[in-house]
């Protein structure tokens, strides 16, 4: 053994030189060029990298979990000084004891046909033999109640599809620590989780780092997020390690042109100033959409017989031509709900969706198929969103098809031209979207929902499956459509800074309402909700914050929507509650220039105007 | 940023073809998939005009040459009967193609027919679910309850036993199968993004139904389909046995099968040949099934 694993500031892991090539079809392409780190014990390494640098190659490398075209060609890991890479056996006996992995995606990682506890329980007497099963119970439920879950006893009995995103991935983590191990190699877990969730999970790793004494790899691709978990942050680009420093030092002062890069790219809620987006909409012409008191109530049946879930409930706001519309809230605020309802998917429940003069709620499904050439959708998952086995071509003529429009010459031509106009060449017409990337398949989906020539544009998420790069390509792409077509777009996103970027006017959804609409710099800079403020708190980003998370959300679990509370849904969150937030729900009020809040507090504060019925 | 620059990145097109033309000529490429062509191609020609042009008629008796052994395969064997003949003299070459003909169509018409029936029940089913679901299932289990075999020895019994008819009754009474798995591909297939992007599009339910998710259901179940076929056969021959089948002369592998049971020790090649001749055709239609499943799965996969 070359290290004493006992000696203080020895390493726990150490990988030295190590080199990953991807060999397919005669090609070779090396993914990860002559690594080198250390990873001391209770240490937190983040690794950031965009995608394509070869982060989770890494990840899976340390973790003997290659696919089948790699090859590691050289170099060493180093686990307690012994080489992980010759000593395959050792490497299989630490897998899920001593090294723990945990993915980006609970959902699939977890089997659905089993209870969490039950799956947790057996991984622990898997890798423990000697642990009875009720030893190993109690430390399930006292790891579930470490990470958090309400109720872990009863939740250690349920089922992963009743669990949601964020709680899933706890219960991953809790499978990773449950061994005891010394190494937790966490590959992007926040990703796909919301940003007060991914803050959530970012603080208990903290803690579970102090309390378990566990070394953690955290790779993601976000760099607020990477500063914010490790104690130090390693940059990794195109399979070669650019840098390595301590957080502060990182942000502060960058050693290497692309860290420099990226920090200078990475988009600001506050940086640039109240640099306002909505000069150029002129609010005397008529709204595109107007939406009115929506609701939307959904039955399901659980275990106390049937419950309604409200989903949506009064969801008002307007969108002008020319409009950047942004709807930002987390997850289970009802967004998706509301798309369905705006697209005319679903029918709302109550309350009017106006669009150019046609409710789109109660229209005939003939005309509501008349009424969607003007308005589209583009979805969220770039790869699930397009029929797997059309053609390029085919799939964006298809919309001409539906609609009967122009001869089949004239469909290819406009075909043709909508994919030249996102930047797809119209080389690729007969081929299959197989080789495409998730950007690319995005630009598709554009392609497809303009040769309609619609008026309003409905992005669902459209860029959450992006990075930061692709992002900002999209958008351009969208501010050129825009110019050329006059679109208006509605933005549906869970991301702030995306939503700071290009936004002109802000919709803030919780619990299925509409909390706050506001103009883009009046929400970043002067929220009229305290739950705006509190997200704001949560995003992640490198300034230094305007609103602090201590002064702006009180420890506790949203209300479910089956069971709201009779007052405002925000008001057990909330610090600045009082008696009357609990007996009533607050309306959307005026806060003067276009902005509108529902709060109290907003009404007390800045007119005197009765409040609108609750 | 140009264009240009933009799709420098994309993989290079491999050729500007259709994606049918590309599957097509990607499993034209493999071997099975032209040995099963040919031998394929084979028989139907041979049942075609072999009886035609050879001038042996496969129900012409003549009991001085009966019980003949195909070439080389015994006592008094000849080149004018190359597969023998059966216990009346008949020619057994051509009574199997013959009986190829009657056997495939039959096979071929049923499975159809059932694959019909029970791909529309399952489809409208699965799409529409609620209501229509209902209903469409709980026919499915009646005609699930019923053993096939009963009802065709029913309907057969009361009616006269006409290829029309048998085709009919083995058709209709197959189909729920079909119609349970395809409910179930198409409640998964509805629930995926694309269908929702194509229903925001303004596609209609037919639309998405016929040309977005049958498609992408089908071919499975067409492969089942082809196993199928020779199980019909089986099924024919079974009616023919109760003698509910196509009734004699014409023959048809089932009664041929059947008249040689009798013979099975002293004149073994009367009930093989069509077995032989059944495994000739399902085997060759399964190569060519089978390189056209891995050229449509590898283009699919952009392999």
């Amino acid at each position: 053994m070359s290290t004493d694993p006992s000696s203080p500031g020895a390493a726990l892991l150490s990988v030295r030189n190590l080199t990953v090539v991807a060999q397919s079809e005669g090609v070779r392409r090396t993914i990860l060029d002559d690594i080198s780190f250390d990873l001391k014990p209770r240490q937190i390494l983040s690794v950031i990298g965009e995608s394509g640098s070869g982060k989770t190659v890494l990840a899976r490398a340390l973790v003997g979990w290659m696919a089948p075209q790699l090859k590691i060609t050289g170099g060493e890991i180093l686990f307690k000084g012994r080489d992980l890479i010759r000593d395959r056996a050792y490497a299989s006996r630490l897998a899920g004891r001593e090294i723990a992995y945990i993915g980006g995606n609970p959902a699939g990682a977890l089997d659905p046909t089993m209870t969490v506890g039950a799956q947790l329980v057996e991984k622990l007497r898997a890798v423990r033999p000697d642990i009875s099963a009720k030893d190993a119970q109690d430390k399930a439920i006292r790891l579930l109640e470490a990470v958090k879950i309400p109720s872990a006893a009863s939740r250690f009995h349920e089922y992963p599809f009743q669990y949601s995103g964020g709680m899933m991935q706890r219960a991953m983590i809790v499978d990773a620590l449950i061994s005891d191990p010394a190494l937790l190699i966490a590959d992007n877990i926040t990703q796909p989780l919301d940003v007060t969730v991914a803050a959530q999970i970012l603080k208990l790793m903290r803690e579970l780092n102090e309390k378990f004494s566990t070394a953690i790899l955290f790779i993601c691709s976000s760099l607020p997020v990477a500063c914010d978990a490790g104690d130090e942050v390693m940059v990794l680009h195109a399979g070669e390690v650019v840098e390595r420093q301590t957080s502060a030092d990182l942000v502060s002062q960058p050693q290497h042109g692309y860290t420099r890069a990226l920090i200078a790219e990475l988009p600001t809620l506050w940086a640039n100033g109240k640099d306002g987006r909505d000069e150029r909409q002129d609010r005397n012409r008529q709204a595109l959409m107007s939406v009115r008191g929506v609701a939307k109530f959904y039955e399901t049946r659980g275990k106390a017989g049937k419950a309604v879930v409200q989903a949506v409930r009064n969801v008002e706001f307007d969108v002008f031509p020319g409009d950047n519309f942004g709807i930002v809230g987390e997850s289970g605020c009802g967004k998706s709900s509301l798309m369905r309802l705006l697209t005319g998917l679903e029918r709302p429940d109550a309350g009017s969706i106006i669009f150019e003069g046609e409710d789109v709620g109660t229209a005939s499904p003939a005309r509501l198929r008349q009424l969607r050439r003007r308005f589209q959708l583009v979805l969220q998952d770039p790869f699930g969103s397009l029929p797997p086995q059309s053609s390029i071509g085919d799939i964006v003529e298809e919309p001409l098809k539906i609609h009967g429009i122009g001869t089949k010459k004239e469909r290819h031509d406009r075909a043709r031209a909508a994919l030249n106009e996102v930047g797809l060449g119209d080389r690729l017409y007969d081929q299959l979207p197989t080789g495409l990337s998730a950007g690319q398949r995005q630009r598709l989906q554009v392609a497809r929902a303009m040769v309609l020539e619609p008026r309003l544009l409905i992005m669902d998420e459209t860029l959450s499956a992006l990075d930061q790069t692709e992002q900002g390509k999209l958008l351009d792409l969208f501010g050129r459509l825009q110019a050329q077509h006059g679109f208006t777009y509605i933005f549906i996103s869970h991301d702030l800074t995306m939503v700071r970027q290009v936004c002109s006017r802000i919709a803030v959804m919780y619990l299925g309402e509409t909390v706050e609409v506001a103009p883009n710099e009046r929400m970043f800079f002067d929220p009229g909700h305290p739950y705006t403020r509190a997200l704001l708190s949560a995003a992640p980003t490198l300034e230094e914050r305007r609103y602090r998370p201590e002064d702006c959300l009180l420890e506790g679990e949203p209300p479910s929507p089956i069971d709201l509370p009779p007052g405002c849904a925000f008001a057990g969150r909330c610090p600045h509650a009082f008696d009357r937030c609990q007996r009533e729900n607050p309306a959307l009020v005026s806060r003067a220039d276009q902005a509108l809040a529902a709060c109290f507090l907003v009404n007390a504060a800045s007119t005197a105007k009765a409040p609108a019925d609750a | 940023m140009s264009i240009q620059e933009m799709t420098s990145d994309l993989p290079a097109p491999r050729k500007d073809r259709k994606i049918a033309a590309r599957i097509w000529s990607q499993a034209y490429a493999a071997t099975e998939f032209k040995i099963g062509l040919a031998v394929f191609s084979a028989l139907v020609v041979a049942a075609i005009f072999y009886p035609m042009f050879s001038g042996i008629d496969p129900t012409k008796m003549a009991i001085s040459s009966k019980l003949l052994p195909p070439v080389f395969m015994g006592e008094g064997w000849s080149w004018a009967r190359p597969l023998g003949t059966d216990q009346l003299g008949r020619d057994m070459l051509s009574r199997s193609l013959v009986g190829l003909r009657y056997s495939l169509l039959i096979g071929v018409s049923t499975t159809v027919l059932m694959v019909a029936v029970g791909a529309m029940m399952g489809l409208f089913s699965g799409y529409f679910g609620g209501k229509v679901d209902t209903v469409l299932m709980r026919l499915t289990d009646a005609q699930l309850a019923i053993p096939m075999i009963i009802l065709a020895i029913t309907i057969l019994g009361v009616s006269r036993p006409t290829i029309p008819a048998i085709i009919l009754v083995l058709g209709l009474s197959g189909w729920p199968i079909y119609a349970r798995v395809m409910r179930s591909s198409v409640m998964s297939e509805r629930k995926k993004e694309f269908v929702r992007g194509a229903m925001v599009l303004g596609a209609t339910d037919w639309r998405i139904m016929f040309t977005l998710i049958l498609p992408l259901v089908l071919p499975p179940i067409a492969f089942v389909a082809v196993l199928d076929i020779a199980r019909m056969m089986i099924f024919e021959s079974v009616l023919g046995f109760l003698g509910l089948g196509v009734q004699p002369p014409t023959p048809t592998f089932g009664n041929i099968i059947a008249d040689g049971r009798k013979y099975l020790l002293n004149a073994w090649w009367i009930a093989t040949m069509p077995g032989v001749f059944l495994v000739l055709t399902l085997t060759s239609i399964n190569l060519m099934g089978s390189s056209l499943e891995r050229a449509r799965n590898s283009i699919y996969a952009g392999a």
